[in-house]
Order: structure tokens, then sequence, then C-alpha cells
């Protein structure tokens, strides 16, 4: 009798321990790089979370409720007074401002044969694993828009805010929930800076351009020289070659009459 | 002032040697900077877009000065052979003139070169990029140019941004007040396409999965070939410049030594 209680007990205690540490995770930044951006925040679905909630003949689904981190101070109840999970939309609660809004449904995960990693590489079977490993919250930019949209609506989020998530078991035939995790640890959508602000100054100048300059300043500055120095050298060369030349003509005139006079 | 016939010989052969040398490097110039004006890689929009587009100037003008050196290397050739003054005078002062011109384009490659950073590639590619309220028909006509030639560079070399695709999530841009993030969270030309030219896998795309997207940066793909230009006129002009500075001085020697 004391060591059945002693049991339920441990029993208990195993399940509120196991609750404490499970929360839901950010897809692997191996496998999603890009995460989280301005507007989507991609979540590993809860493998392994629930399985000791499990009954084998019943059905479950998973509800991902989703909230702005303010939110947690007016209301973070995901179930009302019975124990069924709230039925809030994306609309109704302001995008999370007011309280938690269902963000998706799906199917408990399969905790015997995972996803795996290496198969993302086949092209076949990525969109399979992908479906299969994660669910990226705000992935619908259409559903808010769509009058005859009826499914749960998965807008996307704003960006610089901080979210916090949580997953919730609920037997799908009593409606009830079963179980669930613990809200997420605070994570924060992308902001981005504006693109006036990026400098395109180039900063000190190329050691190339400084060579080329300097260099090439100084032989035009020598060939200027050179020139100058030629012409003015050719015109004093001809200008002495000019008076040689006189000198040598005014001879010559001297010398040329006198024979007309003697023959004469 | 007579020199001995020997030394006079060795000058003229020197000096058309040197105008031999001047005249096919004329040539050579002339057909690289053909080669470098008719853009083989597709990416004068970007720099049309920057305003900033100088090394293309620095082209044109050598297309131009390397003719006429080779039109000028003809001159002095004759004007040596024959030692004529005249011949050689207009020969020096034309030299003196495209040595100028010459001197302008290396000096502009050189220093426009300088200008072409990542940042102004990242800040132009932002701001324009698919970018639709455009203010005039030349706001217009250099955002067509910048769409049309990023896409065709995310394409064929399988790059993403300036710096990587990170540039799409880190900064505002044209693109992103058009298409929301959830559907783009950047430029479908980013993704891996397949044979018929659509993504192979749109969710991994968005996700960021590797080998779905293109992870690379695009940078090094634009400044390759305009750093090739850039360099390859200013150096290239530069050693011309060098090689006829020495025939110039050479020239500017004999004539004024020869007689009228």
């Amino acid at each position: 009798m004391c060591s059945s209680w002693v049991v339920l007990a441990f029993c208990c205690l195993g399940q509120l321990c196991a609750d404490q540490s499970l929360k839901p995770q950010l897809a692997a930044p191996q496998l999603a790089t890009n995460n989280p951006t301005l507007t989507t925040v991609a979540l590993e679905k809860p493998f392994c979370m629930f399985d000791s909630s499990l009954h084998p003949n019943k059905s479950y689904t998973i509800y991902l409720y989703a909230m702005k981190e303010t939110a947690s101070a007016i209301s973070s109840l995901v179930t009302d007074s019975s124990g069924k999970p709230l039925d809030s939309t994306f609309q109704q609660t302001s995008g999370g401002q007011l309280g938690p809004y269902k963000a998706a449904l799906f199917d408990v995960p399969n905790c015997a044969s995972p996803p795996r990693f290496a198969d993302v590489g086949d092209v076949n079977k990525v969109s399979d694993v992908l479906k299969q490993y994660l669910f990226r919250v705000g992935d619908d930019g259409t559903c808010l828009y769509d009058p005859n949209f009826l499914a749960v609506c998965n807008p996307p989020l704003a960006p610089d805010t901080t979210y916090r998530f949580k997953y919730v078991l609920l037997d799908s035939t009593e409606g009830i929930m079963k179980d669930q995790t613990l809200w997420s640890d605070p994570i924060k959508t992308r902001r981005v800076k504006l693109p006036l602000k990026i400098d395109t100054w180039p900063g000190r100048r190329s050691g190339d351009m400084i060579v080329i300059t300097s260099i090439l300043s100084v032989l035009v500055f020598l060939l200027l020289a050179g020139f100058l120095a030629s012409v003015s050298s050719a015109a004093m060369g001809s200008k002495d070659s000019s008076t040689e030349t006189r000198c040598m003509s005014q001879t010559i005139q001297q010398s040329e009459p006198r024979p007309q006079l003697s023959s004469e | 002032m007579a020199k001995s016939g020997d030394g006079i010989r060795i000058l003229q052969g020197l000096l058309v040697f040197g105008n031999v040398v001047i005249g096919m490097c004329g040539i050579a110039l002339t057909a690289e900077c053909i080669f470098f004006v008719s853009d083989p890689h597709g990416l004068y929009p970007l720099l049309e877009a920057t305003e900033n587009d100088d090394i293309y100037a620095a082209a044109w003008i050598g297309i131009f000065v390397g003719f006429a050196l080779f039109a000028l290397s003809i001159l002095g050739i004759v004007g040596v052979i024959k030692s004529n003054r005249t011949l050689l005078l207009v020969y020096i002062i034309l030299m003196l003139i495209t040595y100028a011109f010459e001197m302008a384009s290396c000096i502009t490659a050189a220093t426009q070169r300088d200008f072409l950073t990542p940042n102004l590639f990242l800040k132009q590619m932002l701001e324009r990029y698919n970018k639709s309220d455009t203010d005039n028909n030349n706001d217009k006509w250099m955002a067509e140019g910048v769409t049309k030639t990023w896409d065709e560079l995310m394409l064929q070399k399988h790059c993403c941004g300036v710096r990587g695709p990170s540039d799409w999530q880190e900064y505002a841009s044209a693109f992103r007040s058009r298409h929301k993030d959830a559907d783009f969270p950047w430029p479908r030309n980013c993704c891996v396409m397949d044979a018929q030219g659509s993504p192979v896998n749109l969710d991994a795309c968005k996700l960021g999965v590797p080998g779905y997207y293109n992870s690379n940066g695009c940078y090094d793909a634009i400044s390759g070939p305009m750093n090739t230009q850039a360099w390859g006129v200013a150096w290239f002009g530069f050693a011309i410049l060098c090689w006829t500075f020495c025939v110039l001085l050479g020239t500017m020697f004999y004539w004024s030594r020869i007689e009228y």
C-alpha cells in the first residue's frame, strides 16, 4: 500500500519534472539557418515530449500557442475553466498582444522514428523531412485577408518583437487538454537597419593610385622641362649659326665687286 | 655640336625601335580597352547606377589614345629616318598631348577603383533592386538596370546579396517593401534552381536549408572583373607612359641636335 503510493508519487514527480524541462525549441540551426527571420520563427515539433501521457488506443492532436512576451502580464492561460484549450485567433488577441492565440494544430510527431537530417540532401525527401521535423510560425501571408479561410490562421509575426510559444496535447475525442509544455524561452524576431545609414566612404587611398599619380606627375614635369630645354637650345643654336652666316655673306659681298671694277 | 656618324645612327636606330614598340603597345591598348568597354560580364548597369562609372571613361580614353599612339609612332619613325625637324617637332607636340590624355586615363582608373567598396554595392542593391515607385525616367532606367543585372548575377554565379543572403534580412530595402518576408526572405533567384528555372524546394530555400539556397555573396563576382578592368587600364597605361617618356626624351635630344 505504502509502496504503491510512493511509486505513484514518484510518477507524478517524474511527470512534473518532465514538464518543467520541456519547452518548444527553435529548429536546429544547422538545418534552418535563416531563423528567426523578420516575421517568422521555425520551431522544432515536440518530439518525445508527451510520450508519457499518450495512451495507445486514443487519438491526440497538438496545438501550438503563440503570444508576445508582454502579454504574459495580461494572460498566459491556454485553457478555459473546463480544461478545454482556448480557441483564440490572431485577430482576437491583436497578434498575441492580449494573450495567446492558436497558431497551428498537427498530429503528434513520431518519437520512435524521427526524420533524419541526412535525408535533407535528397530532393525528393526534403519536403517530408521539413514537414515532419519543424513548423514555421508566420508562414501564411494571405490567410488574414482571405474571408473564405476556415482553418487555423498562421499570419506573419511582427518584426523586432519577443514571442513565446507553447505546445498543448489534446485528446481529440474528448477535446480536453492532457498535457502541455512550458512556455518557451523568449524568441525575438529580427529588426532591420535602414540602408541610408550605410557608409560608402572608401577610406584611405590605395597604394596603386598614389604610386601611379606621383610617378606620372614627375614624368610629365620632366618631359615639359626637357621640351623647353631642347627648344631653347635649338633657338640659341640657330641664333649663333645665323650670325655666322651673316658675317660670311658680308665678307663675300665685299670681296665680289672688286673683280668687276678691275675688269672695267 | 657634330656627333659622330655612328652615334647618330645608333640614336636613330634606338628611336625607331622605341617608336615601333610604342605603336604595338598602342594597338594593344586599343584592343584591351575595347574589350573592357564591351562589358563582357554585364556589370555596367551597376556602375551606372552608382554614378561612379569613371573606369569606363578611362577605358574609352584608352581606346583613342592607343590609336593616336599608333599613328604618332609611324610619324615618329618617318621623322627620325628623314631627320626632318618639322615632322619631329609636330611629333613631339602631339605626343605630349597624347601623353597628357593617357595620364588622365591611368589616374582616373586607379582613383575610381578605390570607390568600389562592398558597402557601395550593398546600398545600391538595397535601394534600387526591384524598386517600384521611381521618381523619374532616369531613376526608372537605373532601377531596371540594377534589377536585371542582379537577377542574372545571382542566377549565373550562384550567389546572393553582396556579402551573403543575410543582407536581405538585416536591412530594409525596396525589395522588402514590395515582398513580404514570410514569402520572400530573399529574392527567388537566391534559391538553387532546377533545369526549368524554378526553385528546387521553395520551403527549404525560405528556411535557409544548406544546399537549397545560395549562401555566398556576389561581391567577388562583381569586384573581380572591375578590378581587372581598372588595373588593366591603369597599369598597362602606366607602363606605356614610362616607355614613351624615354622615347620622347631621346627624340627631343635628337631634334635639338640635327641641322636644318
